[in-house]
């Protein structure tokens, strides 16, 4: 099936090849403010990308993904300042980050197996608004709780810069994080799984009458999407150095990761990427200087996206190609 | 005598909680939208009071119609002409999706004309209190509970007794069949949002005497009026003062018992347990669809 899929797709994988390696030379020549934007970008595409894992395949959609970016990072934090000690991470940073990470990906995993069971047997709205739910009491008890000075907020280690400058290790390290996450979410797709998330999203009912496992399955990519995502939350936080409950339970998180694959087109690998570029650019750079309105603009544009382009651009694309080779075909 | 005042202050909060939600759950009663921007609307009405009572001097009571009304016609218009436009182009869940986004402009529009900081609205009574027996309760906090009372039951009466009222129960039963007999669906969808609307800024006018408030609340308010509405039952009065009033309690004695930064853990576990085990509500209405 893989090898198969692997030959389907070889124009799009060496597309995504050769805008990797584009990609990874990127900061060597541009300024680091645009470094900083492609940081964002790549953060956001990481994210979009672990959310339609489950929301875009299994189409349960989470309102509330950012509570394994708090989560991660949280977890993460207080791991390498009080298990490991600032004396462990002075003289082996590098070791700490990686354990650190792991401490945050668990975390996520072990909580969303935990609420997995109940949350995921709602559906639609309900799973949604449970997720909210997630994400308000996550936030609340790291803000209100003191041994997680989610509200007195946590200096996170430092990371080793290898002699790069610092925006640039971050952008590695996104950048990494976004392909592996790729890679997975290609082969999640292809495979087996894949094929009963989709049955899924079209009819649970019938997908489960037809002998797919759907439990196992919606929890598997609940789990999955909850460690990849708590994993960028983990890096973001270090990237931000300094966090507190509000920097990293943002309900904008919440909303972005469903805009950037309503944007570019829900269910696909792409789009997370078309959609979190098009939304870093437009909010960063040409709207950079409106910081007071960011969540105005989001909202709004998530408002004119659902009323203007309800599939998205690559829905919107696949559409009119479709008709266009219809019409051609039709035409004598 | 801890405990009667515990129930006490949770009646009041269980009064205010009802209120809020009773507009939410009749719009998802009626139209079947979750509309996310509920708790935003309700801090519309919030921040409305403060502004008249602020310059005016107006008793915040007394301002209630006239916020009521502007909200309704918010309401109305919001609905018509994007709720409606989002439900006709794709989904149910899309135009979750724009109440969404529509909560996240309301709250950073609220943050940029009032600023981020609390604010309250402290009426001149506001340090009068009642003591019967051991129990003290303010004044403010008894006018709060009467006029949410007072406002559940006008909503009451409107829905059984009056003619709009019959038209948005029926619409609720069978849309097609009330368009047969002639009800414009559409407009009764707009003047039932309009009629939550105005029923959420009631409630933040009422909030804002009780308690103070900030924009980022309105995330609790949403949250606070769907775990009602589990509770009690989609789309009655009735079934919202229920939940209201068990939440109410269930918040304080939390805070009470097991610390201040619980009520609303407490909340989501509740609601999950509910989902699970009773996903009608304890009135048992239309709850069938969460699973």
């Amino acid at each position: 099936m893989l090898a198969e899929a692997l030959a389907r797709h070889r124009w799009w994988i060496a597309l995504t090849l050769l805008g990797i390696a584009a990609a990874a030379v990127v900061p060597f020549v541009l300024m680091p403010f645009h470094v900083r934007v492609g940081q964002m970008i790549l953060l956001s595409t990481g994210l979009g990308l672990a959310w339609t894992l489950l929301g875009g395949f299994a189409g349960y959609w989470s309102f509330g993904h950012t509570a394994f970016i708090g989560l991660g990072a949280f977890a993460a934090g207080l791991f390498e300042v009080n298990a490991l000690g600032t004396e462990f991470m002075r003289t082996d940073p590098l070791l700490g980050f990686a354990l650190g990470l792991l401490a945050g990906m668990a975390a996520c995993a072990v909580a969303a197996a935990l609420v997995a069971w109940p949350i995921l047997r709602l559906r639609g709205i309900y799973f949604a608004v449970a997720m909210l739910g997630v994400a308000q009491v996550l936030s609340e008890l790291t803000n209100s709780i003191e041994a997680f000075q989610g509200s007195l907020g946590l200096v996170l280690p430092r990371i080793p810069a290898f002699g790069l400058r610092t925006e640039a290790v971050f952008y590695y390290l996104l950048l990494i994080a976004a392909v592996i996450i790729l890679a997975i979410a290609f082969l999640v797709k292809n495979a087996r799984i894949g094929q009963g998330l989709a049955a899924m999203r079209e009819d649970e009912d019938t997908a489960r009458m037809l002998g797919v496992p759907t439990e196992r399955y919606k929890i598997t990519m609940f789990v999955l999407s909850a460690a990849l995502t708590g994993a960028l939350g983990v890096i973001y936080a270090h990237s931000l150095g300094y966090i507190t409950t509000g920097s990293v339970y943002r309900t904008d998180f919440s909303l972005n990761m469903i805009v950037y694959n309503l944007l570019g087109g829900i269910g696909t690998l792409v789009g997370p990427l078309i959609g979190a570029a098009i939304m870093v650019l437009l909010t960063q750079v040409v709207l950079g200087s409106f910081l007071n309105l960011h969540m105005f603009l989001t909202g709004a544009m998530l408002v004119a996206l659902v009323v203007a382009a309800p599939k998205g651009i690559m829905g919107g694309l696949a559409g009119t190609w479709q008709s266009w080779r219809r019409r051609r075909t039709a035409a004598p | 005598m801890l405990a009667v005042q515990t129930i006490a202050d949770g009646l009041v909060l269980g009064g205010l909680y009802a209120l809020a939600a009773v507009g939410f759950s009749l719009i998802f009663g009626v139209l079947g939208v979750v509309n996310l921007s509920h708790g935003a609307i309700v801090m519309m009405g919030a921040y409305l009071t403060w502004f008249v009572w602020h310059t005016t001097g107006l008793d915040p009571l007394l301002a209630i119609p006239p916020v009521m009304l502007v909200l309704f016609a918010f309401g109305y218009v919001y609905q018509r002409g994007l709720i409606q436009l989002a439900v006709d182009r794709s989904s149910l869940l899309a135009s979750m999706l724009v109440t969404f986004g529509v909560a996240l402009m309301l709250r950073n529009l609220l943050v940029l004309v009032f600023s981020p900081d609390f604010k309250s609205i402290t009426p001149g009574y506001a340090f009068n209190y009642l003591r019967l027996g051991e129990v003290t309760i303010d004044l403010v906090r008894i006018s709060a509970l009467a006029a949410s009372l007072a406002l559940l039951g006008a909503l009451a009466w409107v829905l059984n007794r009056t003619r709009i009222g019959r038209v948005i129960r029926a619409t609720a039963q069978q849309e097609l069949a009330a368009r047969l007999c002639g009800v414009n669906a559409r407009h009764v969808y707009g003047m039932t949002f309009g009629v939550s609307a105005a029923f959420a800024g009631a409630s933040g006018a009422i909030l804002g005497i009780v308690l103070p408030f900030a924009p980022p609340d309105e995330a609790n308010w949403t949250l606070n009026a769907f775990v009602v509405v589990v509770l009690g039952g989609v789309g009655s009065p009735s079934g919202a003062l229920l939940g209201g009033l068990v939440l109410g309690l269930i918040s304080t004695a939390t805070s009470q018992l097991i610390g201040p930064a619980f009520p609303n853990a407490m909340m989501f576990l509740i609601l999950v347990l509910m989902l699970m085990v009773r996903p009608a509500g304890l009135l048992g209405n239309a709850f069938a669809a969460s699973r």
